[in-house]
C-alpha cells in the first residue's frame, strides 16, 4: 500500500489525469466566460479537450537550426514542473500530497519552470517571431515574479510558516485574508494573468504583432503539451490564491466555488482590458505592482513587530 | 518501425483522431492576391456575430499551428511562392478551402498575365466557395461541407 499510494498520487490523483482534465474543464470555462462577455455563444464543453486530441495527432515539424534535443524535451520538462507543483498545493481540498517546510518557495519555483522553458523554447529557434516572443517571455516573467512572490508572502508571514498545507490550515481558521490584505491579493490575482500569459498581459503571444511568439515554430505534440502545461498551472495558481486569500480550501465544493468565482474575476479582467505593449506591463509591475506588494509587506511586518 | 496494432484498436484511434480534426478546424488565412473583398467577409465570418468559436474554429497567425488554410485571389505569380511555401510550412494533415469566384477560376482576372489563375493550379483544394465575395453563411458552409467529407472517410 506504502508504494502505491506515491504512484496514485503522481499519475491519477491529484497530479497526472485528474489535473490534466481540470485543466482542459477551467480553460474552457475560461474560454466560455469570455464568450459570454463578449455576448458569444462560446465553445463547447469538450472544445479543449478536442484540441488537444487534435494536435497530439498531427505531425510535429522540427524546423531546420534548432536544438533538436531541446526542441523535443522543452514542453516536457514545462509540463512536468507544472504537475509537479501541483503535488504540493491542496487540490480539491484534499491535503497536499506531499509537503514539507518551505515548500512554497519549491511550488513558485515550479510554476516559474512553464514561462523558462517557453522562453527557451522561443529562443531556441532561429524565428524572428520567437525569438522576440522568447524575449518577451523572459522581460514579463523579471517584471511579475517579484510582486506576485512578495504578495504570496504576506500570507506566509501572517501565518507564520513557509508550509502551503499550514498556510492553508492557517487561513481556513482565520477571517479570509482577502479582507485584511486587499493590496496582496490584488497583485496576487493580476500576477497569475501574467504569469499565465493571458490578455492584457499577453504581449508574449501578441497575434496581431508577433504571429504566436515563442510557441511560433511548435506544431502538434509540443503545442498541445504546452498548452496543457498552461492549463494545468491555471489549476494549481488558481488554488494557491484560493487557499491562501479566500479562506483556505478544506473540501472539493470549497474548491470548486472559490476557484470558479476567482475565475470569473479573471476572465472578466481579460475581457475587459486591451493589451498592454512590454514596457507598459514592466512599468505597471514594477511602478505599481511591487510598490503595493511592498506596502503591504511593510504594514505586516510593522504590525507583527508592535504585537 | 512501425508497430501494427489489431484492426478493432485502429479503427478506435481513426474515429477519436476523426473526431478531434472535424470539432478542432484552426484555420489560417492567406490572400494571395485577392482585391480584399473576400478577406473583409472572412473577417466578418470570424466576429461575434457569426462567432464560430462554437464549431472549434480559431483564426491562427501561424501556419505551424492551422489545420485549414483559407486562401482568397488568383493567385499572382509573385503570391505564388509566397502561397506554396506556407502550405508546405503547414503540418499534415492539412486542408486547403479557396474563397471567392477569383480563388476558383481566376475569376475577372483570368487569362491576365500576371496570374496563375485559381488556386488548384498552385496547390492541392479540398474545398471551393463561390462567390464575388461570398457571405459569411457561404464560407461558413464550406467549411462545414469539407469537414462533413472528414467524416465519411473510412
Amino acid at each position: 500500500m506504502n508504494n502505491i499510494f506515491p504512484l496514485i498520487a503522481l499519475l491519477i490523483f491529484p497530479g497526472g489525469l485528474f489535473l490534466m482534465a481540470s485543466g482542459l474543464v477551467y480553460e474552457w470555462v475560461d474560454r466560455k466566460l469570455i464568450a459570454r462577455y463578449q455576448n458569444r455563444v462560446g465553445p463547447r464543453w469538450f472544445q479543449p479537450l478536442a484540441d488537444v486530441v487534435k494536435l497530439l495527432a498531427k505531425e510535429e515539424i522540427i524546423p531546420t537550426g534548432v536544438s533538436r534535443g531541446l526542441f523535443v524535451a522543452l514542453p516536457v520538462i514545462g509540463m512536468a514542473g507544472a504537475l509537479t507543483a501541483a503535488l504540493y498545493v491542496p487540490i480539491a481540498g484534499f491535503a497536499p500530497s506531499f509537503s514539507f517546510a518551505g515548500d512554497l518557495v519549491v511550488t513558485l519555483y515550479l510554476l516559474s519552470m512553464m514561462t523558462l522553458c517557453l522562453g527557451l523554447a522561443g529562443a531556441n529557434t532561429t524565428d524572428r517571431f520567437s525569438l522576440i516572443g522568447a524575449t518577451r517571455t523572459l522581460t514579463q516573467l523579471f517584471s511579475y515574479e517579484a510582486p506576485f512572490l512578495l504578495a504570496l508572502l504576506g500570507p506566509a508571514i501572517v501565518a507564520g510558516t513557509w508550509n502551503i498545507a499550514e498556510i492553508n490550515n492557517f487561513a481556513g481558521q482565520n477571517i479570509w485574508l482577502v479582507v485584511t490584505q486587499l493590496m496582496g491579493f490584488l497583485v496576487a490575482l493580476v500576477g497569475l494573468l501574467g504569469k499565465l500569459e493571458m490578455p492584457p498581459f499577453d504581449a508574449p503571444e501578441a497575434e496581431t504583432e508577433i504571429v504566436s511568439g515563442a510557441l511560433t515554430e511548435y506544431s502538434g505534440r509540443g503545442l498541445a503539451l504546452f498548452r496543457l502545461g498552461k492549463d494545468v498551472e491555471l489549476v494549481v495558481g488558481l488554488t494557491l490564491v484560493a487557499s491562501f486569500y479566500l479562506g483556505g480550501i478544506a473540501n472539493p465544493l470549497e474548491f470548486l466555488l472559490k476557484t470558479l468565482g476567482l475565475l470569473i474575476v479573471m476572465a472578466g479582467m481579460q475581457s475587459l482590458f486591451a493589451r498592454l505593449r512590454i514596457d507598459q506591463t514592466v512599468g505597471l509591475w514594477w511602478r505599481i505592482g511591487a510598490l503595493l506588494a511592498l506596502v503591504q509587506l511593510l504594514v505586516l511586518i510593522v504590525v507583527r513587530v508592535l504585537r | 518501425m512501425e508497430t501494427k496494432l489489431p484492426s478493432t484498436w485502429e479503427k478506435a484511434l481513426d474515429s477519436i483522431r476523426t473526431w478531434a480534426r472535424v470539432n478542432s478546424p484552426w484555420v489560417i488565412h492567406f490572400n494571395s492576391g485577392s482585391c480584399n473583398g473576400c478577406d473583409i467577409e472572412i473577417l466578418a465570418t470570424l466576429t461575434p456575430r457569426y462567432d464560430l468559436e462554437r464549431f472549434g474554429v480559431k483564426l491562427q497567425g501561424s501556419p505551424r499551428h492551422a489545420d485549414v488554410l483559407i486562401c482568397t485571389g488568383p493567385v499572382t505569380r509573385n503570391a505564388r511562392d509566397r502561397l506554396v511555401r506556407i502550405y508546405n510550412q503547414m503540418p499534415d494533415p492539412k486542408f486547403v478551402v479557396v474563397v471567392g469566384s477569383c480563388g476558383l477560376s481566376g475569376g475577372v482576372f483570368h487569362g491576365s498575365y500576371n496570374v496563375m489563375g485559381g488556386v488548384d493550379e498552385v496547390i492541392p483544394v479540398d474545398a471551393y466557395v463561390p462567390g464575388c465575395p461570398p457571405r459569411p453563411e457561404a464560407i461558413i458552409h464550406g467549411v462545414v461541407a469539407l469537414l462533413d467529407s472528414l467524416k465519411k472517410k473510412p
